[in-house]
């Protein structure tokens, strides 16, 4: 019964662990971006969200104006 | 009892370091095992982590973990986002690694292995890291503010001007040297040109994926580009091994040059969204994994290190490049120890995206410390190959000879054994028609990564695969140095004239878009081109100029950094960024002084000049060679010029700090922090 449990525990955290690896590699590659920003004009109730097409292309514009890559 | 633990672990862990270190640095004789790098390299990052950045974090900075970031109290969810430390690391590290780590190593280890080994591991420690994680430091209490803008507010106006004037200079320079180093790794390799070119198409069709049909979905869009671009590595044998096709790719180093500045114009001109963004995206990938699987490879081989601790060259007359160990060993290593182009980063993305103050030790100095750790896994993938190998694929043929022959008598007579045979063999089984005269560093440390990778996976069958596998790794993420370096300059090049004409400062305005375009690549294209044409091999002169303006705004970045300090009331502790910088004075003082002055036409730019107009006027030049060396002539000038305006920019910009720094101490001044004011974090400690 308690190897049962203790398997189980075991389990779930890997599956965490996992899904933070995911989470976090998304995070890392811009994937989870619209979703940060979404989010975010949530919380400060903006009167205007941008479709996530819009986002994509003002955020490369943004991204790719300063030195964002270094030799 | 736990605390007597972890004394006595930290204690066993700066013992193997000092071990390994006194192993590399007293063998002699007998080839080394990697192994001894890696534990020297790793021990004493672990060392200096927990010792050196706590003690800057505790004494120096005082970081505040009950102060907001600007991530939190400017959260928009676009450029201020409070971001997971270890995510945040990762975007870091991701902005900070570049060609630099792992080109300077390779040229340096023509020193031996000791010198640039040493250099990477105590300058990351004691200077690299400190800039990166100071700067960093000084931008979150400031808002996130630009290097240039720090410099202005602390410094004096002047200094920001100066400040933005050198970041434009340094990345003209950069762009033509990284360009010039992909033109040497692609010339007359068919294979290698055809797996690079179809990374365009490959871009295109990406950016078009993740504009058009899944917009944003960056992961599933590199997976395919990753799988595309290994299918085009593969592919690239099939076209080098047919006659018609390989003929198409088979390409000399101006036609190279010329496609190159038409690739940066188009990158700087067209949508972002089309080419740099995705070509970005595929390079992340690429890099990180390519990176990890070095480290791995290295672990597993565990190869020998068939490099001696010093060679010949430490005299001055390196085949490589000319100059002496100081201060040209510096100078080359460049970004594995320190890069001012961090402080770039660390001033720029990351202070706004921060969650709390004290992760900036871990970010700013960890991350850096990450970067040196890939300069020292260059070193060995270079230093791993036969001393005669590395001199024949990094030595220009006016050195070393053209042919095979030659080489071999040439660097066999040096002392380092080689065979005609062994050159042509390793050409043939890399995939290549010679690996001779290959300057810039990127073919030997692909021959070094390719028999590192081949030893773990496919033996002596897949050298070949592996091998276009690293330059195609190597020059994809050169080109994303190239392309998004070419538009941030573009940026800068239509600030600059917008003050002169306000139209020109319009950033969507198109024909300022592509007239400033056109003058940056001119610009950087101007360097690469005499870098193609130089005989001597281009890299003797630009790779130095390079690393004279990189660590040029490094010691620009601890001026600024100690300027803060001082005005902290941090004078007790100042020699943590005050030694460093005296440092970089020092070094790129000497080295710019020996690159415009010295006698020797091989380190000394003027005296080159002059040696080939004494050839010209002696009528030692054939006559229709002579304005090709007129056109080198001027060339050499120029980079005489270049070197004297940054070295007379840096000086005014440390004397003015030094008069402010004097008025500060002797005579009473006001210190007045530009810092934004205290305001409470509102999230709770495990946030």
């Amino acid at each position: 019964m308690k190897t049962r449990i203790e398997k189980g525990r075991w389990k779930m955290g890997f599956v965490g662990a996992t899904m933070r690896l995911w989470q976090g590699l998304r995070e890392w590659s811009g994937d989870a971006a619209y979703e940060t920003y979404v989010r975010c004009a949530m919380k400060r109730r903006a009167a205007h969200v941008l479709s996530r097409e819009e986002f994509y292309v003002e955020q490369l514009q943004r991204k790719y104006s300063r030195v964002s890559r270094c030799c | 009892m736990k605390r007597l633990l972890g004394i006595l672990v930290w204690v066993a862990v700066a013992a193997l370091g000092a071990v390994a270190l006194a192993t590399i640095a007293w063998h002699r004789g007998e080839p080394i095992n990697a192994t001894w790098f890696v534990l020297a390299a790793a021990c004493s990052y672990l060392v200096a982590y927990r010792l050196y950045s706590a003690f800057i974090s505790a004494k120096l900075l005082a970081l505040d973990n009950t102060r907001a970031t600007p991530a939190e109290r400017r959260d928009d969810g676009r450029d201020f986002v409070p971001t997971n430390k270890w995510v945040l690391f990762g975007h870091h590290f991701a902005a900070i690694a570049g060609p630099g780590p792992l080109v300077g190593p390779t040229l340096a280890a023509q020193f031996g292995y000791l010198p640039g080994t040493l250099w990477l591991i105590a300058g990351a420690a004691f200077a690299g890291c400190v800039q990166d994680f100071v700067i960093l430091f000084c931008s979150i209490r400031r808002d996130g503010k630009t290097l240039g803008e720090m410099a202005k507010d602390e410094v004096s106006k002047r200094g920001g001007f100066i400040a933005q004037l050198a970041v434009l200079a340094i990345m003209i320079i950069l762009l033509g040297v990284v360009a010039l180093v992909i033109v040497n790794a692609l010339k007359s390799s068919p294979w290698a040109t055809f797996t690079l070119a179809m990374t365009i198409p490959i871009a295109l069709l990406l950016g078009v994926y993740l504009r058009y049909l899944r917009p944003g979905r960056v992961i599933e869009a590199s997976v395919i580009g990753v799988a595309l671009v290994m299918f085009v590595v593969v592919a690239g044998q099939w076209v080098a091994d047919s006659p018609a096709w390989a003929s198409k790719f088979t390409l000399g180093g101006v036609t190279l040059a010329f496609l190159l500045i038409a690739y940066g114009f188009a990158a700087s001109a067209l949508p972002v969204w089309l080419l740099l963004a995705p070509r970005d995206y595929l390079s992340a990938f690429i890099k990180a994994g390519a990176i990890f699987s070095l480290a791995a490879g290295i672990l597993l081989v565990r190869p020998q290190v068939l490099m001696p601790p010093l060679t010949r060259f430490v005299d001055g007359n390196g085949p490589v490049f000319a100059g002496k160990i100081f201060p040209f060993c510096f100078i080359t290593i460049a970004c594995g120890a320190i890069s001012g182009f961090h402080s770039l980063i660390s001033s720029g993305t990351t202070p706004k995206m921060i969650q709390r103050e004290g992760h900036a030790r871990f970010i700013g100095y960890g991350a850096m410390l990450l970067e040196s750790f890939v300069g020292v896994m260059a070193m060995v993938a270079a230093c791993a190959m036969t001393p005669g190998v590395y001199f024949a694929i990094n030595s220009p043929a006016t050195i070393v000879g053209a042919t095979p022959e030659a080489a071999a008598a040439t660097i066999s007579s040096w002392g380092y054994p080689l065979t005609a045979e062994t050159m042509t063999g390793l050409a043939h089984a890399v995939g290549e028609q010679t690996l001779l005269n290959r300057a810039g560093g990127a073919p030997s440390l692909a021959v070094g990564m390719a028999q590192i990778f081949s030893n773990t996976i496919g033996g002596e069958r897949l050298l070949s695969i592996w091998y276009h596998f690293a330059i195609m790794f190597e020059a994809l993420f050169i080109l994303t140095v190239l392309d998004a370096g070419t538009r941030v300059g573009r940026f800068m090049v239509q600030e600059l004239l917008g003050r002169v004409w306000k139209p020109i400062g319009r950033m969507n305005w198109y024909p300022a878009i592509v007239l400033s375009s056109g003058l940056i690549v001119a610009m950087w294209g101007y360097f690469l081109y005499q870098g193609v044409v130089d005989p001597l091999g281009g890299i003797n002169s630009l790779w130095p100029l390079f690393g004279i303006s990189n660590q040029l705004l490094a010691a620009v970045a601890l001026v600024v950094a100690t300027s803060i300090l001082l005005k902290m009331g941090k004078l007790k502790w100042i020699w943590v960024t005050l030694v460093p910088m005296a440092w970089l004075v020092v070094i790129t003082m000497t080295a710019s002084y020996q690159k415009i002055f010295s006698a020797n036409p091989r380190i000394g730019f003027l005296s080159y000049a002059n040696a080939l107009g004494a050839q010209i006027a002696a009528g030692e030049i054939p006559a229709a060679k002579i304005g090709e060396m007129q056109r080198v002539m001027f060339n050499q000038r120029l980079d005489a010029v270049v070197t004297a305006v940054l070295a007379v920019m840096f000086l005014v910009l440390l004397v003015e700090a030094v008069v402010d720094w004097h008025a500060i101490l002797a005579r009473g001044k006001a210190a007045v922090l530009h810092e934004t004011p205290y305001v409470a974090t509102q999230w709770a400690e495990g946030d």
